[in-house]
C-alpha cells in the first residue's frame, strides 16, 4: 500500500490573541492520496485560504501536523519552507499570476532554473511541458497576449515544471468561462491520474465537482459532512439537512432553508428561487 | 532571476526613462562639472605648456604663475645662462590684470616679450605679428572679435593703450586670456626697475631639463627652477585647490539627485510588482534572489544612467567649443572613476528600501490579491 501524500492531523490555525482572536482552522484532518483530486468548498470566509496556505507551506499551524509524503513540514524552520515550496508544490492560483515582463517559456522555466537546473535545460523542460498542454506555438508570448485558459495553462506548465508531488490550486476555474474551465479541469485530472500527482482544489464551482474524486465542504472552519448538506434556494446559504430550520418539499422534491423567512419567501414564489443556477446548486448537493 | 530584473526595467518605457534619464542627468552634472574644470585646468596652464620653454625660473618660492608675483634681477639672465647645458634664455614681465578691449573689460595674463624672445610668445597666430614692437599688443582672436577689434585697433593694457598688431589663438580660457606686449613698454608701465618675473630656459638637446633645473637652482642664489611639467603641475594644483570646494558641492549635489532617483524609481517599480515578488515567493525563490533582482535592476537604471551621461557630456564637449564659449570640456579618466563608482553606491543606496518591502512580504499574499 502506497503511503498518502499529504496528511493534516487535527490542524488548527489562531489569528491575533485575547478578544480580537479568530479561529480559521478548527481541529481538520485530511489525507490525500497519490493520484487523488480533491475539492474543498464552502462559503467565503470558512478558512479554506487558510487551510490551502498551511497546506503549501506558506502557513504554520498553531496547532496540529502537516506531513508531506515522510516529512513533517509544520515542523520545519522558517528558512527551510521555501525549499519545500519550491521543490514538492505547485502552485495554481485565480488570477494565474504569471510575470508579465517574463515570455511564457520564461515563466516556466524559471521554476525550474529556481530549484537549480541548469538554464538550458530548464528551457527545454518548459518547452516540453507547455507543449504537452497544447502551448507549443505560444512559447515566446508575453502573458498578455494568450487568452484565460491559455494563461492558466501555462500557470500548470509552471507547477508541473518542479515535478512536485502535490499541486494546490486556489480557485483555477473562477477567472475562466465554462467550456474553458472544464477543459482546465479536465486537464488536471488527466495530469493526476497520468503521473500520479495529488491535486488539492480550493473552489466556489460547483461544475467542477463531477470531475474531482472527492468533495469535502468546509464551514466555520471544520470539514462538514457533504452527504448532509443542502443549499437554502433563496439565500444560498449551506444548510445541514438534519438541522435544517424549515423544510418544504414541491412535486416530490424536499427544499432545505436556514430560517423560516426564507421558507416562506420561497413558497410565496417557488418558480422564481427555482431558476437554473440556484437550483442546479441545490441539485448538485 | 537576471533576466527578470532586466525584463521588468525595460517593459515599462516610461519608468525606464526616468529612472534612466533622472541618472543622467545627475551623472551629467557631475561628469560636466569635472570635465569642465578639467578642461579649465588645461586652458590655464595653455601659455606654460605652449611656451616652448623647457625650464621656468622663478624668485624663489614662487612656484607658478596665477595669482603669484615674482621678481628677478636683470643680472640673473646672464647667471642662468653660464649654466652648464643651458641654450637659451628669454626673460619675460608678467602680471595679471585686466585688458580693456572696446566695451569690455577681460582678466589676462599680460606677458612682456624681449624683441628676440625665442621662447614665451603666442604659439598661434591667427593674423599679424607674434613678436609685438612698442606701443603693440598681440590678443586672443576670439577676445577681439567678441568686441569687433581687429589689427591696428586699441586695446588698454595696465592703462596705456597698445595697437592690436597680431591676434592669437588658443590664448583663452573661461578665466582668463593672454595679451602679449614688449618688455620695453612693460618695464616703462613699471617704472623702468632692472628686474623680470620669469625667465624661460631651453636646455641643450640631450640635456634633462630637471637635472638642469636643479644645476641652475644649485648655482644661482634666489631662484626656483622648475621643468615645465612641474611647472605646469603647480598651476593645475593651484586651480584645482581654489575650485576644490566647488566641486565637491556640485559632487554632493549630483550624487543627491542620482540617489534620489533610482531610489524613488526602483521602489516604486518595486512596489508596483510587489504581489509579483510574492508569488516568487510562494514558488520557493529565497529572499536573497529576490534581492539580486532587485538590486540588478538599481543597477541596470546606474548604469544606463552612467552611460547616458557619459555620451551627453561628450556630446557637450565638442558643442560648447563650437559655440564660441571660451570653455573646453575634458572628461578625464579619474572623473569617469569617481562617476562610474558613485553610481555604484547610489545603485547600492537605492536598493535598501526596496530590499526591506521584498524581506517583509508575506508569500501567502498570493491567495489574497494577485497579478495578471
Amino acid at each position: 500500500m502506497t503511503s498518502p501524500t499529504l496528511q493534516i492531523t487535527h490542524v488548527t490555525k489562531h489569528y491575533g490573541s485575547g478578544a480580537t482572536e479568530v479561529i480559521a482552522v478548527r481541529d481538520v484532518s485530511l489525507t490525500v492520496e497519490p493520484g487523488e483530486i480533491v475539492l474543498i468548498m464552502g462559503p467565503s470566509g470558512s478558512g479554506k485560504t487558510t487551510l490551502l496556505s498551511m497546506m503549501g507551506a506558506l502557513l504554520k499551524p498553531t496547532e496540529g501536523t502537516i506531513q508531506l509524503n515522510d516529512e513533517i513540514i509544520s515542523a520545519l524552520a522558517e528558512n527551510r519552507l521555501p525549499d519545500i515550496r519550491l521543490r514538492q508544490f505547485g502552485f495554481i492560483f485565480q488570477d494565474f499570476n504569471l510575470l508579465p515582463a517574463l515570455t511564457v517559456l520564461e515563466n516556466v522555466a524559471i521554476v525550474a532554473e529556481l530549484a537549480g537546473m541548469k538554464h538550458g535545460a530548464a528551457q527545454q523542460k518548459a518547452a516540453a511541458l507547455l507543449t504537452d498542454l497544447g502551448l507549443g506555438e505560444r512559447l515566446n508570448f508575453l502573458p498578455e497576449k494568450l487568452s484565460g485558459g491559455e494563461k492558466q495553462r501555462v500557470a500548470i506548465a509552471r507547477a508541473l515544471a518542479n515535478d512536485s508531488a502535490l499541486i494546490l490550486a486556489d480557485k483555477p476555474t473562477a477567472n475562466l468561462d465554462s467550456k474553458i474551465g472544464h477543459e482546465i479541469m479536465r486537464l488536471l485530472r488527466q495530469i493526476a491520474k497520468e503521473q500520479g500527482r495529488s491535486v488539492v482544489i480550493v473552489s466556489h464551482d460547483q461544475r467542477i465537482k463531477d470531475i474531482v474524486d472527492r468533495v469535502l465542504w468546509l464551514e466555520d472552519g471544520r470539514f462538514k459532512e457533504m452527504v448532509t448538506m443542502a443549499t437554502d434556494p433563496v439565500c444560498g446559504m449551506a444548510v445541514e439537512r438534519e438541522k435544517a430550520a424549515a423544510t418544504l418539499e414541491i412535486n416530490g422534491q424536499t427544499y432545505y432553508f436556514c430560517s423560516k423567512g426564507c421558507r416562506g419567501e420561497f413558497a410565496s414564489q417557488p418558480e422564481t428561487f427555482l431558476g437554473s443556477e440556484t437550483h442546479d446548486r441545490y441539485q448538485s448537493l | 532571476m537576471l533576466r527578470l530584473a532586466y525584463r521588468n526595467l525595460f517593459q515599462n518605457k516610461v519608468r525606464l526613462v526616468i529612472s534612466a534619464g533622472g541618472v543622467a542627468l545627475a551623472l551629467l552634472l557631475i561628469l560636466s562639472l569635472d570635465a569642465i574644470f578639467v578642461g579649465v585646468e588645461r586652458q590655464v596652464t595653455a601659455y606654460i605648456d605652449h611656451s616652448g620653454a623647457d625650464i621656468f625660473v622663478s624668485q624663489s618660492g614662487v612656484r607658478n604663475m596665477h595669482m603669484a608675483s615674482s621678481s628677478l634681477s636683470a643680472s640673473a639672465v646672464d647667471e642662468v645662462k653660464a649654466v652648464p647645458g643651458v641654450e637659451s634664455v628669454t626673460p619675460i614681465l608678467y602680471l595679471t590684470n585686466m585688458i580693456v578691449v572696446g566695451q569690455e573689460r577681460n582678466l589676462a595674463y599680460v606677458i612682456g616679450l624681449p624683441p628676440e624672445a625665442v621662447v614665451g610668445g603666442p604659439w598661434r597666430v591667427a593674423r599679424g605679428v607674434s613678436i609685438p614692437a612698442a606701443g603693440e599688443a598681440v590678443i586672443d582672436r576670439g577676445i577681439a572679435e567678441k568686441s569687433g577689434m581687429e589689427i591696428g585697433d586699441k586695446v588698454k593694457i595696465l592703462g596705456q593703450e597698445f595697437k592690436i598688431a597680431g591676434l592669437s589663438e588658443g590664448t583663452a580660457s573661461l578665466v582668463n586670456s593672454v595679451a602679449f606686449i614688449s618688455m620695453e613698454d612693460f618695464a616703462r608701465m613699471r617704472g623702468n626697475a632692472q628686474a623680470v618675473s620669469f625667465l624661460l630656459v631651453k636646455v641643450r638637446p640631450g640635456e634633462s631639463p630637471e637635472t638642469i633645473a636643479a644645476r641652475i637652482e644649485a648655482k644661482v642664489e634666489g631662484v626656483t627652477a622648475q621643468s615645465r611639467l612641474v611647472f605646469s603641475e603647480q598651476e593645475r594644483k593651484v586651480i584645482k585647490d581654489m575650485s576644490t570646494d566647488v566641486v565637491a558641492i556640485m559632487n554632493l549635489v549630483g550624487f543627491l539627485i542620482g540617489l534620489a532617483v533610482i531610489a524613488l524609481t526602483v521602489y516604486t517599480a518595486t512596489f508596483a510588482r510587489r504581489a509579483e515578488y510574492g508569488v516568487l515567493k510562494a514558488l520557493g525563490a529565497r529572499n536573497g534572489r529576490l534581492y539580486r533582482v532587485v538590486l540588478a535592476q538599481a543597477l541596470y537604471s546606474a548604469a544606463l544612467g552612467f552611460a547616458l551621461g557619459l555620451a551627453f557630456t561628450l556630446l557637450l564637449s565638442v558643442i560648447v567649443p563650437r559655440l564660441g564659449l571660451n570653455l573646453a570640456l575634458q572628461v578625464s579618466g579619474a572623473s569617469l572613476l569617481k562617476v562610474g563608482s558613485l553610481s555604484l553606491v547610489i545603485a547600492g543606496l537605492s536598493a535598501i528600501l526596496p530590499i526591506k518591502q521584498v524581506a517583509g512580504l508575506d508569500p501567502a499574499v498570493v491567495f489574497q490579491r494577485g497579478v495578471k
